[in-house]
């Protein structure tokens, strides 16, 4: 295979941007075209896109490429023209054949190509060319039949885009004109190879591949997608310039305030009128700028959604089981950091309710209800969190079969068990090793997945709620943060110190007489209206040095970390706050309770409360 | 060749100047890699972090980063004393991270040539690990500790540090 060492590097950029993105949105429009198969429009998208990789790669003179993807859009045609059907199975091979192509694209993407076996997908493709696969007449069998047996797809191909591109460098004319319409090109190649290492024709290929042996291809090609860089709508940055345009403006305004005092030429009451305008403005315009800042890292949790019908599709096919997936609210905007964070726990969240929820289709009638399974992927704003639920209506939470299983595994006794809630009983399904298959399949079962989903939400400061009834089916919601740079925080002060308490694991505060506090069991608790609050004391799990003033009245500040509800007590609520993020560094990046530090206005720095690692603190 | 070079390199780094920042700590002359030290600073307001081993005396806020800060004297198992108009926090940069370290003064800035150093003598009692002594610089008036900052954490202390 030809080094990528493409004259133009800008050339290679940008062909792998647009086809990256290509790809991503060809895996959803397959997934769509199943389903509506007479959809037209679709139909030629999916053709164009396809049509696009394959011209753009046979222009770079990625032969492997070419091919897979020629022989796709053999097939696409076929599809489009009405000579095939849409089916399970042609829909199997395309996707095969566009995974191939993801993984060929980041091959090149890691800058080695390797020789990949494509024979086995371009061979399962190559039926469904058969006069006898279509349904009817025969249009542009002949020069495909051709190409199966010499295998030299694109110097046949006589609308291949290759030759005509008038950007591929100066290869003379005659040779390409030449070269284009001839079936054996055998003669040619050498000209061709000698100008430009570019349009190459596969058959140049075809000899050497024989020798390497095919690359394990599991896996590669889903990666392809990186978040490295963005694409960002032009009046977002307009409108940034504007604020930042603004900012100077306030600056020299700064500046001009500050040589007038220094000056001495200014009394006293004009410069506080001057200040406080200055302040108000300054704040307005900074508020506007991190709001845009925030918005253009903002995406669409899309990004993360669409990976899913596929997932959905292949599993539904592997378990035999019916199911229609509804995707609401992917438009839904959130900060990419969290984005990025989020695809593992829902993928396990969606195998689970495959796996687990949803019962086959035969279960299904026999419960009375309709053969094909439904599960619901939803996104919604609230406030400044973003909810994101999956639901499905099948089986339910069996929570006496949970109940048992913990008991079998040691997790809990028997007495407990007779004593817990429903909610405390879906909380044992996120428990490290916990799992109610007996055996694990590729699927789930293994029993790491809730505690993985659990651990990834409470990275992003989020909770977690599942709600759930037997025979109906259950649904997961998760509650996240918009982005997690910048926070809304609840300043508090313990004795003398401030903390910070990320105010989205708020629930409520309240001021009360330290003499309700009850113990049981050497744990202070309060009773608060119809539930028991487990109370921790900062002061103590800090090791703060009490100041001796001693009140009987403090502030507790109710926080809910993940499925738990607790209460800090603290000496004094200082107010609310945006506050930014900092990290404290490798060294420190791990102290229990403490999730990182921010700074405050007077330039001292506070320290962000973990709520989730602190009740692990204080179990 | 190749052994050319290295022979070439190790001569260097005998005959080679170094440049050291001296501090003091309880009565001795301390000495580290210029290299290393990225400013060095008066007090600021610390801000106490809790659950940490006693000799990190907090963080500070520098210029919007926020940098831990140890304190030399309860690290080195010396005599604690207030802080006064000579301490000194200095900045270091310790694997690419920023690490303050709290000294009682900086002096100066002192070149000397890399024959000078001598390995430290093997009984240094006293707090001090020995892993982070690079070496002694035994001069007229003067005895230089020469510290190796970077080795000041054992294994141990730094998995304490990121896995308590």
């Amino acid at each position: 295979m030809p080094p990528i060492d493409c004259e133009d590097q800008e050339l290679l950029d940008g062909f792998l941007a647009e086809t990256t993105e290509l790809l991503e949105k060809l895996d959803d429009d397959l997934i769509t075209l199943e389903k509506s198969s007479d959809d037209t429009d679709l139909m030629n998208r999916i053709f164009r896109s396809i049509h696009t990789i394959k011209g753009a790669s046979s222009f770079l003179g990625f032969d492997l490429l070419v091919k897979v993807a020629h022989k796709t859009e053999d097939v696409l045609n076929r599809l489009r023209k009405g000579e095939l059907v849409v089916s399970p199975e042609i829909m199997d091979v395309i996707l095969e054949a566009t995974d191939l192509v993801k993984l060929l694209v980041s091959d090149i993407k890691a800058g080695d190509i390797q020789e990949r076996e494509t024979d086995g997908t371009i061979n399962k493709l190559l039926p469904f060319l058969l006069d006898t696969a279509g349904v009817s007449k025969p249009v542009a069998s002949a020069p495909q039949a051709d190409e199966q047996q010499v295998s030299t797809p694109e110097t046949a191909e006589v609308t291949s885009p290759q030759p005509q591109s008038p950007t591929a460098t100066d290869l003379p004319s005659p040779a390409v004109e030449r070269e284009a319409p001839i079936d054996s090109p055998p003669i040619q190649p050498s000209v061709a190879v000698a100008q430009v290492p570019v349009p190459k024709p596969a058959s140049d290929v075809a000899p050497k591949k024989a020798p390497a042996p095919p690359k394990p291809a599991e896996g590669k090609g889903d990666d392809l997608s990186d978040n490295s860089t963005v694409r960002v709508d032009v009046k977002r940055l307009d409108d940034l310039m504007n604020q930042v345009g603004e900012l100077v403006l306030e600056r020299n305004r700064m500046i001009q305030i500050n040589q007038d005092l220094q000056q001495n030429d200014v009394n006293r009451a004009d410069f506080n009128e001057e200040f406080g305008k200055l302040t108000k403005r300054m704040s307005f315009v900074t508020s506007e700028l991190q709001m845009q800042v925030l918005k253009m890292r903002m995406i669409p949790v899309e990004k993360v959604f669409k990976k899913f019908p596929r997932i959905v599709r292949s599993m539904s096919r592997d378990l035999g089981k019916e199911v229609d997936l509804q995707i609401i609210g992917e438009e839904t905007e959130l900060d990419r950091s969290v984005v990025d964070e989020i695809g593992d726990p829902l993928i396990h969240l969606i195998r689970n309710a495959m796996d687990h929820g949803l019962e086959t289709p035969d279960e299904r009638i026999e419960a009375g209800k309709s053969r094909c399974g439904t599960l619901v992927l939803a996104a919604v704003h609230e406030g400044n969190q973003i909810i994101i639920s999956i639901k499905d209506d099948g089986r339910g939470i069996d929570t006496e079969r949970v109940g048992r299983k913990a008991i079998e595994r040691g997790l809990i006794t028997e007495d407990q068990f007779a004593t817990m809630s429903q909610r405390e009983v879906f909380d044992l399904l996120f428990l490290p090793g916990f799992s109610t298959k007996e055996k694990a399949t590729d699927l789930s079962g293994r029993g790491v997945g809730m505690d993985v989903v659990k651990t990834n939400i409470k990275k992003l400061n989020g909770l977690i709620e599942i709600k759930s009834t037997k025979g109906l089916g259950s649904e997961f919601i998760l509650r996240l943060p918009l982005t997690l740079a910048i926070i809304q925080s609840l300043l508090v002060e313990v004795e003398g110190e401030i903390y910070s308490i990320p105010l989205s694991s708020v629930l409520e505060t309240i001021r009360v007489d330290q003499r309700k506090f009850h113990l049981i069991g050497g744990q202070e608790v309060l009773k608060l209206r119809d539930i028991v609050l487990p109370l921790i004391r900062l002061q103590k799990v800090f090791n703060v040095q009490p100041r001796g003033e001693s009140d009987d009245f403090c502030y507790v500040v109710v926080v809910g970390a993940a499925e738990k509800r607790m209460g800090l007590v603290v000496t004094r609520l200082v107010g609310q706050q945006e506050v930014a993020i900092k990290s404290l560094g490798n060294y420190l990046a791990n102290i229990p309770g403490i999730a990182g530090s921010t700074i405050l206005g007077d330039g001292r720095v506070a320290l962000i409360i973990d709520p989730v690692a602190m009740s692990e603190v204080c179990e | 060749m190749q052994n050319a070079l290295v022979q070439i390199k190790t001569d260097n780094i005998h005959d080679e100047l170094i440049q050291l920042v001296s501090f003091n700590l309880d009565q001795e002359e301390y000495g580290v890699d210029v290299l290393k030290v990225r400013e060095i600073i008066r007090m600021p307001i610390v801000t106490r972090v809790p659950n940490t081993p006693h000799y990190v005396e907090g963080v500070i806020n520098l210029r919007g980063k926020v940098v831990p800060i140890i304190c030399m004297r309860k690290k080195f198992g010396l005599v604690e004393s207030e802080n006064d108009k000579q301490t000194r926090i200095m900045v270091m940069d310790m694997d690419g991270e920023l690490m303050g370290f709290i000294v009682d003064a900086v002096s100066e800035v002192i070149r000397i040539s890399g024959s000078e150093i001598q390995p430290s003598p093997a009984m240094v009692a006293g707090g001090i690990d020995q892993e982070c002594i690079a070496g002694v610089i035994n001069q007229a008036e003067r005895l230089l500790v020469l510290l190796n900052l970077e080795k000041m954490f054992s294994r141990d202390e730094k998995n304490m540090f990121t896995g308590m």
